[in-house]
């Protein structure tokens, strides 16, 4: 069982014109690595405003994503761990708009940008690709052909990234259309677990209702990466079946302005970390474990705080004698 | 991280890093410091603690807060050590300097200035301090004109008063502001050639002796047994118009430079942070350096992120040369 401690960049980039500079960067990684954090992850993008939100924009900004490997291994990390892309959004550099997995007609869209990434990463030591698998919850529920189609979709998928070294798997988001009619469980039974991983969010599941201790013990071994987050509020009202809830609700606060869907993990929420360090431990789970607070309205100090909860509380528990 | 604890066990470094505790963050109806209450405190320390400080320097001036919150000054001392931090390593006096009641250059104030002294060390006595800082002279324009007998003079004052401190095991050490009143090279050495070694130390502000012209590796090098600590900090400007003149403030008010401290580590910096440290391994000092960045919230600047940046810094170039 080895734990690698890692950490999210998404909370330093609140708004699209944000966190563009190779200064910006540079000063977030150095504040994560000192922290005590030994790799990031990054989030999917598309335009010139996002440096390392895809290959093209990385290839732009960095040369390649080994220039941008460069970067980070010289701010005291040891890289990249994973990459969160939502392969269903538009991107200007392909050309091509929303792809709803859902759809098999999409599926060639889905696969063409999975390849993209899963090229981009192979020999990096990032082997994690961790896709979004379904639109928000305004696209409404999966029927059973849906789920069969997506199912297709991301099997498909997966077996296209192992072939070039990298693990797809699929991560739950509290405004995923996956939570009507029990389409994460269904979704999650159904994919093959020879090509699709499992990644937890913890405080994504307990933003949506759903325990993520429970949830970890249920998918146990198929969990290949885990990102270690803190809901403070539970959508309660069904708000991520709002239209544009990736703005309305996850930036503004939704009909409620709740001020911060998500905190540190050390403030009194709805995730008990220290429960999940310990399940973790009791699955022997042998991955990158990625401590996420965005959004927050004080990223480093969210780092620093989180940096000093790993080192005192949660890492400890990594370490017990047998 | 995939595992702690692997650092450099503290007994083993010759330098051991310090944070000034200057600090503000965002509370609900605006900025707050860690002052305000323990939770706030709390939150501080374990940033501090996070990013690899051994300990914290503060102002002796807290000592209200301190009482109303903790009770004494052990007291608060044993609320850092419960974050992880060795403990409370110098002070620094913030006098409010006066003409008419408390300035070193003027002989009528210094029995003010030494039953002040009595006072505060007998206040923080709960503790074992390393050093007592202070800026030595008043602010330049009520010093001017800066002559040989009020240098002089105000070195009288700080003989005795470092007579006193030591009393209470505790050494007095300088700390020349850019626009307190002994702050040019030839001031700077007729101040320390007129001080007694035993009562008077020297404290290095990396940031303040750069914006006032004097090169703070090359002033080091020449006083380094008498110097107690250092405050590493930045600046991007140095003063080439007299701001260590300007009325009524020049660290915050000067019409040139809105702000003149950052954090080590900045691409702008004029500090050769690797150079002092260099300096700092040949002269085999043992002992703190503390980290400064006060104002650092300046110009949407975050003291979180300072505090980061510095402490990467620290930890992976100074780090490299001597530690």
């Amino acid at each position: 069982m080895t734990i690698r401690w890692g950490y999210s960049l998404d909370q330093w980039k609140p708004q699209f014109d944000d966190f563009v500079r190779r200064r910006d960067h540079e000063r977030a990684l150095k504040t994560v690595a000192v922290a005590g954090f030994a790799g990031i992850q990054v989030s999917s993008g598309t335009g010139r405003w996002e440096p390392t939100g895809n290959p093209a924009q990385i290839a732009a900004n960095f040369g390649s994503v080994h220039g941008l490997s460069e970067v980070v291994r010289a701010c005291a990390l040891d890289g990249l761990a994973a990459f969160a892309v939502d392969l269903g959004a538009a991107y200007h550099e392909d050309l091509q708009g929303t792809a709803d997995p859902r759809k098999a007609a999409d599926h060639d869209t889905l696969l063409a940008r999975a390849v993209w990434f899963a090229d981009t990463m192979a020999g990096t030591g990032c082997r994690i690709l961790a896709v979004r698998p379904a639109p928000s919850g305004a696209a409404g529920a999966a029927d059973d052909d849906g789920i069969a189609s997506m199912v297709a979709g991301w099997n498909a998928v997966g077996a296209a990234t192992a072939e070039r070294g990298v693990r797809t798997v699929i991560r739950f988001d509290f405004l995923t259309s996956l939570r009507l009619n029990d389409g994460w469980r269904r979704l999650t039974d159904a994919v093959d677990p020879a090509v699709v991983g499992i990644a937890i969010n913890t405080g994504e599941l307990a933003a949506a209702g759903t325990d993520p201790f429970a949830e970890l013990s249920r998918l146990a071994a198929r969990v290949e990466h885990v990102v270690l987050s803190n809901a403070l509020c539970e959508d309660d009202s069904a708000e991520f079946t709002r239209p544009g809830a990736e703005f309305s609700v996850r930036r503004s606060g939704g009909q409620r302005r709740v001020p911060r869907w998500f905190g540190e993990l050390e403030q009194p929420g709805l995730v008990d970390a220290e429960q999940v360090v310990r399940a973790l431990v009791d699955l022997d789970y042998d991955g990158w474990v990625i401590v996420d607070t965005a959004p927050s309205p004080h990223p480093a100090t969210s780092a620093l705080l989180s940096g000093y909860h790993v080192q005192r509380v949660l890492d400890p528990l990594t370490r017990r004698t047998t | 991280m995939t595992s702690t604890g692997a650092a450099t066990e503290p007994s083993e470094r010759a330098v051991r890093w310090s944070y000034m505790d200057h600090w503000r963050s965002a509370g609900p109806a605006g900025p707050i410091d860690q002052w305000h209450d323990r939770e706030s405190m709390s939150t501080f320390l374990k940033q501090i603690k996070a990013v690899g400080f051994d300990a914290i320097d503060t102002f002796d001036f807290r000592f209200w807060q301190i009482l109303g919150d903790y009770g004494s000054v052990a007291a608060y001392q044993d609320f850092v050590q419960q974050h992880g931090l060795e403990r409370i390593v110098n002070t620094f006096h913030a006098a409010d300097y006066d003409l008419r009641r408390y300035a070193p250059h003027v002989p009528e104030t210094h029995a003010t200035i030494l039953e002040d002294f009595r006072v505060t060390m007998d206040r923080w006595s709960g503790i074992q301090l390393d050093n007592i800082i202070v800026m030595p002279a008043t602010l330049y324009y009520d010093m001017e004109p800066v002559t040989a007998d009020k240098i002089k003079t105000t070195a009288e004052l700080w003989n005795r008063v470092g007579e006193i401190t030591l009393q209470w095991g505790v050494q007095l050490t300088c700390h020349h502001e850019f626009f307190c009143g002994i702050q040019s090279r030839s001031d700077l050495d007729l101040f320390y050639a007129s001080t007694d070694p035993r009562y008077v130390n020297l404290f290095v502000d990396t940031a303040q002796h750069c914006i006032a012209s004097v090169d703070p590796v090359d002033f080091y090098r020449a006083y380094a047994d008498r110097v107690t600590g250092f405050h590493f900090k930045d600046t991007h400007h140095v003063d080439r118009s007299g701001d260590h003149r300007h009325r009524p403030d020049a660290e915050i008010m000067a019409p040139t430079t809105a702000k003149w401290f950052y954090e080590m580590g900045t691409d702008e910096g004029l500090v050769d942070f690797e150079a002092m440290m260099r300096a700092i391994r040949d002269q085999q000092y043992r002992g703190w350096i503390t980290v400064e960045h006060d104002k650092a919230n300046k110009l949407g600047g975050d003291y979180a992120e300072s505090t980061a940046i510095s402490r990467w810094y620290a930890d992976n170039v100074l780090a490299g040369i001597y530690r």
